[in-house]
């Protein structure tokens, strides 16, 4: 989940891209994507979603990569 | 703030990924739910998961693809297997899928995967649908493929554009590697854009976008740059092959390479064509233009792939 920790968001200018990395698999445990950690839901909203969202997927995103300790 | 929000009409939903799966198009109405273009096959599980969620237990009644590479039409046979669902392709292809000739689909000249699906219908340039309640149009599209279809709204102002129009550019320009037209045909395929009224383009690949005029300004541009030295095409093709390649496996062993790439009639007849080099040279220059882009990273003899972000 290393690109999701380099993914320089506070810096970003400009409409933010998608966080898939094409791996594109649901883990089955916790329902999120195994590349870029969305849920279904964040995938399917992603094109109609605005900046603001997007840049609140993209935080929770940051948590979710996270090591739980 | 963001004009997109509202932009798409009810009833039609876009699921973006990345470049292993094309953007895929779901139509929901009170009548029929079509979706257009299904990923590739190996996101085919997540490709359902998208559509079971959208859909809420109703029926996929169609599948509509705009032309058969395996990044636009993995997700068919999985979606079928589940909804049963009508499929349609572009009306050339229809022999090609009956006897699922993998020499003429593209899926062996380029190493790239495909499950067989079934064929119910065929799609013509100028047919209409009913999708999401406004009426669509197929039109032709060739260029980066001979029979790509795309699809126009006139109502809504909206294009789905396949691979003939990106924010950025377009697909490889496949008939030229072979040695047939396909500058010309990709030109003819943005001055139909070009004489469209749109104000909003789901592209093939990459987030929607409204400015169609830059986008096509560029095509343009690249069309000629690439037609002035047909070379150009050829090594942007062996770049994307093998970026396509590592996204699919993740990690390619390199003293492996020079195989894969022999084995795969879309490199050997291109590098015959345009450049004449070993495939252990060959294999050392697409790595090295891979690496030098940012998109991949060797470790220990291990070409892996880097994201683009």
């Amino acid at each position: 989940m290393k690109h999701i920790r380099a993914f320089p968001l506070s810096e970003h200018q400009g409409s933010l891209p998608s966080p898939c990395i094409n791996i594109c698999r649901m883990d089955q445990a916790n329902h999120q994507c195994l590349g870029c950690l969305r849920t279904i839901d964040e995938i399917i909203a992603w094109s109609r979603a605005d900046e603001n969202y997007k840049r609140e997927v993209w935080q929770q995103l940051k948590r979710r990569a996270e090591p739980v300790t | 703030m963001n004009a997109l929000m509202s932009a798409l009409p009810p009833g039609m939903h876009v699921f973006e990924r990345g470049w292993l799966s094309s953007n895929n198009i779901l139509f929901c109405s009170a009548q029929e739910n079509v979706i257009i273009d299904t990923g590739y096959l190996n996101h085919a599980p997540q490709t359902l998961n998208l559509v079971q969620q959208t859909l809420q237990g109703a029926p996929l009644h169609r599948i509509l693809n705009t032309h058969l590479h395996s990044d636009h039409c993995g997700g068919n046979a999985l979606l079928q297997q589940h909804y049963g669902s009508h499929t349609s392709v572009p009306i050339f292809e229809r022999e090609k899928v009956e006897k699922w000739d993998t020499t003429q689909l593209s899926y062996q000249a380029t190493g790239q995967r495909c499950e067989q699906f079934s064929l119910h219908g065929t799609i013509s340039p100028g047919d209409t649908f009913l999708l999401g309640e406004r009426e669509w149009q197929a039109l032709s599209a060739p260029g980066h493929d001979p029979h790509s279809l795309i699809f126009y709204c006139a109502e809504e102002q909206i294009l789905i554009s396949a691979d003939a129009l990106w924010e950025r550019g377009f697909g490889v320009i496949f008939p030229e590697l072979d040695g047939k037209s396909g500058f010309a045909e990709a030109r003819a395929t943005l001055e139909l854009i070009a004489s469209l009224a749109v104000r909003l383009v789901i592209p093939g690949h990459g987030a929607i976008f409204s400015d169609c005029a830059s986008a096509l300004q560029y095509a343009f541009s690249r069309v000629a740059y690439l037609e002035a030295e047909p070379m150009r095409n050829a090594h942007n093709a062996m770049k994307v092959m093998l970026k396509f390649l590592l996204l699919d496996r993740q990690r390619i062993v390199l003293d492996e390479l020079p195989t894969l790439l022999e084995s795969i009639p879309l490199f050997v007849n291109a590098n015959e064509r345009f450049m004449q080099r070993s495939t252990t040279a060959l294999a050392h220059w697409v790595t090295q233009q891979l690496v030098q882009s940012g998109v991949a990273r060797v470790e220990n003899g291990v070409l892996l792939n880097r994201d683009f972000h």
